[in-house]
């Protein structure tokens, strides 16, 4: 194999993929997907963790308060974004219809330490986004509410669970775990998507369009085509990869072992682009390519992501510092078989070749 | 009768191609393969994901801690010594001492506290529900009641990101219609405990179960009601909606791929020839081709729909979303030069169309913009609540209006010049707006174009609107402003560009007005038109105010749709077609300038 032809062979798709502008398509695709991440932080985990956009608006919300319970009135006074008002039932309903309350509560006339548990009835409106912000910081005072109670009745419990106090409170939810633990690993494979569909399209294209004869009436011979292709793909990875990698530092994300990250990345990645390469290699068709290799890889993930330490597990760890040592070992089983990967697609071509 | 019969013959060619594709040693790989699938998610399920394995490190100094953390792989103990200050120098990022828990002072510290806690209190629920006396465990249970405000969208859409009740006064409120009639809340009688008990188990089971909280929740049955412990007091999960997407939309894109490479079969080599010379028209080709996919995707939805005993009626939300796919799947099979470029431009668009799909039905039962994406629809009907015609309505016909346009641009250009040239892709586009300038009636053209791009437009900014809608005020309105003002000038340059296309009637500075102002007035006419049919209900707040700024007087809004493409027009009648970005900049600038001065009372 004539390594200077493969090489000529990926600069000339690479220059191909530049000339088409569909690169940009890719990069737009990029920004997008970090668009839909900050709508995901900014969104989504408003709605798991509401209290955030408590935090912003700081308005005191008005809650009707029905009946004659004392401690659950008091927990909503004691708290500052209510001011809870002792109501009658139907014009505290009213008032909440008409917008005027936030929230209206009714708790049952049940003592501390009846036999019974005690019930309240929270009304909220429907709808709207505004219930959900209540009901969350409501929720805290339910909780202390419940606390308060359990202490009361705590003697007829059977068995206590072990009691473990925070030192110190965490006040807000910080997006570490949504970040490093599912946001990195998704952007970090992206490229590594996008190269392997390219490399289908590129070998499934010479067939169809019927260039590759064309093709071989240069130097070149079909297995140094086919691995031009790969390593055009290969070299893209790195540089997908990397982008993401400085738009997120830009963005104050700290990846710790950044370069045994992204060496993680590229020999999964090319992992990837090489059983693209050899399904596309075996079809010829894009179709037939494409549809067998998307049903491969979820299975290939989700058989990945079975086992722990696997290569996106490692590079979950080593985002966040604190990576075991063997992932070196888990590297070095990527990259071997990465070779095994080379010499079956060699094999393949030299079947298709000469037979 | 004739042209159903020619449909009808090219589907069948269309089903036998396909079926052709599905060949020997395609087939059997394919079953291979699913049934590989199917076996590995199954064993994916039971041995779980393990993606965030062993991301915090803790220190525990008495082993009975290690019932809190049970099975939860984020986590690797190690045994603390008792003398140790400093547990960062011991690479830990939380510890138990003695009962109080110490934690690293950094972002991840923080975030193994929050997981911890969580486990924590999964731990301390498991113990409570073992509890003999369940009353004394959980001394308190929430019934929640939601009340139907008339108010709801207007106040949530009034420009706050949520929408200010009145302030909290010294004296409690006093509504101008009291409830009359009021069902006193029903407590719990003691014979209910073991109920309650099963209710909190199934509850804990899917919390925990990683693949049941996703299959479960169609057959999800509450014990009694909505009667809960405060702690599973919390906002519904927009998970089902997630997975919902990715089940319906991920079969939809695969079987548009299938049109899509279809399409790009009839191009490469010039194949379909032969079937654009027959005497059969564009559109019976496009339709006959199209019928088999289309039909596919009705069963496999359909499918769908059963596998999850959803009501059949779910499925006509979902036929505009597969006329979209498409669509969109005809207009790329058209336009793209090469597989790469196909790969390219489909991933982009399903990743866009999967959004504007998914961001809105988050909200599900939150917020009305939920009701944007068709998929919120389906949501409804699976979980009982259904819908009503406005909804439907309120929901689909972007997507209506969208797929048919663009099948009318595409027939429009389905022939041999068009579809066998090897231009980029923005001249094909240009070369497709020039195929719909009528050389005789083209200042009607240029009204027509303009009116057909407002759907575009109008999902466009929806689009923005459901992106930024929750970012804090100011920012949220000026940024969804520039981008609307941005694509309105972006597709109010469509009429120049198909002019100067088709070459005809020359663009001379008399021709640059007079098209300016057909362009002004095609745009406010679809505006119109479409505000009318549709989106009354956004367009009345204060976002719609800056989406759609002509909501007021007539006249100025015309002369400033009008003023603004001639700016792009005269750019592009100066320095050519190259020009054309900086006209739109140019324009754009002008155009938020005019909605900042419009809107000036919500900005500063």
């Amino acid at each position: 194999m004539n390594l200077s032809l493969v090489r000529i062979i990926a600069i000339k798709e690479l220059k191909s993929i530049r000339s088409e502008k569909t690169i940009i398509l890719a990069i737009l695709l990029q920004l997008f997907i970090a668009m839909f991440s900050s709508f995901l932080m900014v969104g989504l985990s408003a709605m798991y963790d509401p209290s955030m956009y408590g935090r912003i608006t700081g308005i005191q919300y008005g809650v009707g308060f029905v009946g004659n319970e004392t401690i659950l009135f008091d927990l909503f006074e004691k708290e500052p974004s209510f001011k809870p008002y002792r109501m009658d039932p139907g014009i505290a309903l009213g008032a909440l219809k008409e917008r005027q309350l936030a929230a209206v509560v009714w708790p049952s006339e049940t003592l501390p330490d009846a036999e019974d548990p005690v019930t309240v009835t929270l009304y909220t409106i429907s709808n709207d986004i505004q219930s959900t912000v209540i009901e969350v910081k409501i929720k805290d005072i339910l909780l202390e509410y419940e606390e308060i109670l359990r202490d009361i009745r705590k003697d007829r419990m059977d068995f206590h669970p072990v009691q473990v106090t925070p030192s110190r409170p965490v006040v807000q939810n910080s997006f570490y775990e949504f970040i490093y633990g599912l946001l990195i690993p998704m952007l970090l494979f992206m490229p590594a998507i996008i190269s392997a569909g390219l490399v289908i399209d590129l070998i499934t294209e010479e067939y169809q369009q019927q260039t590759l004869d064309t093709l071989r009436s240069t130097p070149a011979t079909l297995e140094e085509i086919v691995y031009g292709k790969i390593l055009a793909c290969i070299l893209l990875i790195p540089f997908q990869a990397g982008l993401w990698l400085i738009l997120l530092t830009i963005n104050g994300i700290h990846i710790v072992s950044l370069i045994e990250v992204l060496l993680h990345v590229v020999l999964t990645s090319a992992a990837l682009v090489l059983i693209a390469a050899a399904i596309a290699v075996y079809y010829r068709d894009r179709t037939k390519a494409q549809f067998i290799f998307s049903t491969a890889v979820i299975i290939v993930l989700l058989l990945i992501l079975a086992f722990p330490s696997n290569p996106i597990n490692l590079i979950v760890l080593l985002a966040s510092g604190g990576a075991p040592f063997y992932h070196w070992g888990v590297m070095a089983a990527m990259a071997s078989g990465c070779l095994i990967m080379i010499i079956l697609v060699r094999n393949l071509v030299m079947k298709i070749e000469y037979r | 009768m004739e042209a159903v019969h020619q449909l009808l013959t090219i589907a069948i060619w269309e089903i036998k191609r396909f079926s052709k594709t599905m060949t020997r040693d395609l087939l059997p790989v394919a079953i291979v393969l699913l049934v590989l699938l199917v076996a590995v998610s199954g064993f994916t399920a039971q041995k779980g994901i393990h993606l965030q394995d062993g991301m915090y490190r803790i220190g525990i100094d008495s082993p009975i801690y290690l019932d809190i953390i049970g099975s939860d792989p984020r986590y690797l103990a190690y045994s603390l010594p008792s003398d140790v200050q400093n547990i960062r120098a011991l690479g830990l990022d939380l510890a138990i001492r003695t009962g109080s828990l110490l934690r690293t002072n950094s972002d991840k510290g923080a975030a193994a506290q929050k997981s911890f806690e969580r486990d924590y209190q999964s731990y301390q629920d498991y113990l409570y529900r073992q509890q003999e006396d369940l009353f004394a465990s959980y001394p308190v249970w929430v019934d929640s009641e939601y009340v139907v405000s008339e108010l709801d969208f207007l106040a949530t859409q009034s420009g706050q990101q949520i929408s200010a009740p009145r302030r909290a006064t010294d004296q409690p409120p006093v509504p101008e219609e009291p409830e009359i009639d009021i069902a006193l809340p029903s407590g719990i009688a003691p014979s209910d405990m073991e109920d309650l008990r099963i209710q909190l188990e199934m509850e804990a089971a899917r919390g925990t179960d990683q693949l049941g909280r996703y299959t479960d929740i169609i057959q999800q049955q509450e014990a009694l009601g909505d009667i809960r412990i405060p702690s599973m007091l919390s906002p519904p999960l927009p998970f089902d909606t997630i997975i919902f997407i990715f089940v319906f939309i991920f079969p939809l894109y695969f079987s548009s791929q299938f049109f899509m490479m279809s399409i790009m079969n009839e191009r490469t080599l010039r194949q379909g020839e032969a079937l654009i010379a027959s005497p059969v028209s564009p559109s019976i080709i496009i339709l006959g081709k199209m019928l088999p996919y289309a039909g596919g995707m009705v069963l496999i939805v359909m499918a769908i729909l059963c596998s999850v005993k959803a009501d059949i009626a779910a499925i006509l939300p979902l036929i505009p979303v597969i006329l979209f796919f498409l669509s969109f799947a005809l207009f790329i099979g058209m336009v793209s030069r090469s597989y790469k470029e196909l790969s390219f431009i489909s991933i982009f668009f399903s990743t866009i169309a999967t959004s504007y799909l998914f961001f809105p039905s988050i909200f599900a039962n939150v917020h009305i913009v939920s009701l944007l994406s068709p998929v919120t629809l389906v949501v409804h009907v699976i979980d009982g609540t259904g819908y009503t015609l406005t909804d439907y309505l309120y929901s689909t016909t972007l997507f209506y209006l969208t797929s048919i346009i663009l099948f009318v641009v595409c027939v429009q250009n389905f022939h041999e010049e068009q579809l066998f040239t090897e231009k980029s892709l923005h001249e094909t586009v240009a070369l497709y707006l020039g195929a719909l300038i009528s050389t005789r009636y083209w200042y009607f053209s240029l009204i027509l174009i303009t009116v057909m791009t407002i759907p575009f437009v109008f999902m466009a900014q929806m689009m923005y609107l459901v992106l930024f809608f929750n970012l804090p005020m100011p920012f949220s309105l000026i940024l969804i402003m520039v981008l609307a003002a941005l694509t309105e000038e972006l597709v109010k340059a469509a009429g120049f560009i198909g002019l100067i296309t088709h070459r005809h009637p020359a663009l001379s500075w008399r021709v640059v007005i007079l098209s300016a102002f057909l362009i002004g007035f095609g745009f406010l006419l679809g505006e119109k038109l479409l505000l009318f049919a549709t989106i009354s209900q956004i367009a009345d707040s204060i976002f719609g105010a800056a989406l759609f700024l002509s909501v007021g007087l007539l006249w100025i809004p015309f002369l400033l749709h009008s003023g603004t493409v001639l700016i792009t027009g005269i750019t592009l009648k100066i320095w050519g077609r190259g020009a054309l970005p900086l006209g739109v900049i140019v324009a754009t600038i002008v155009h938020t300038v005019y909605n900042l001065y419009m809107l000036r009372g919500w900005v500063w």
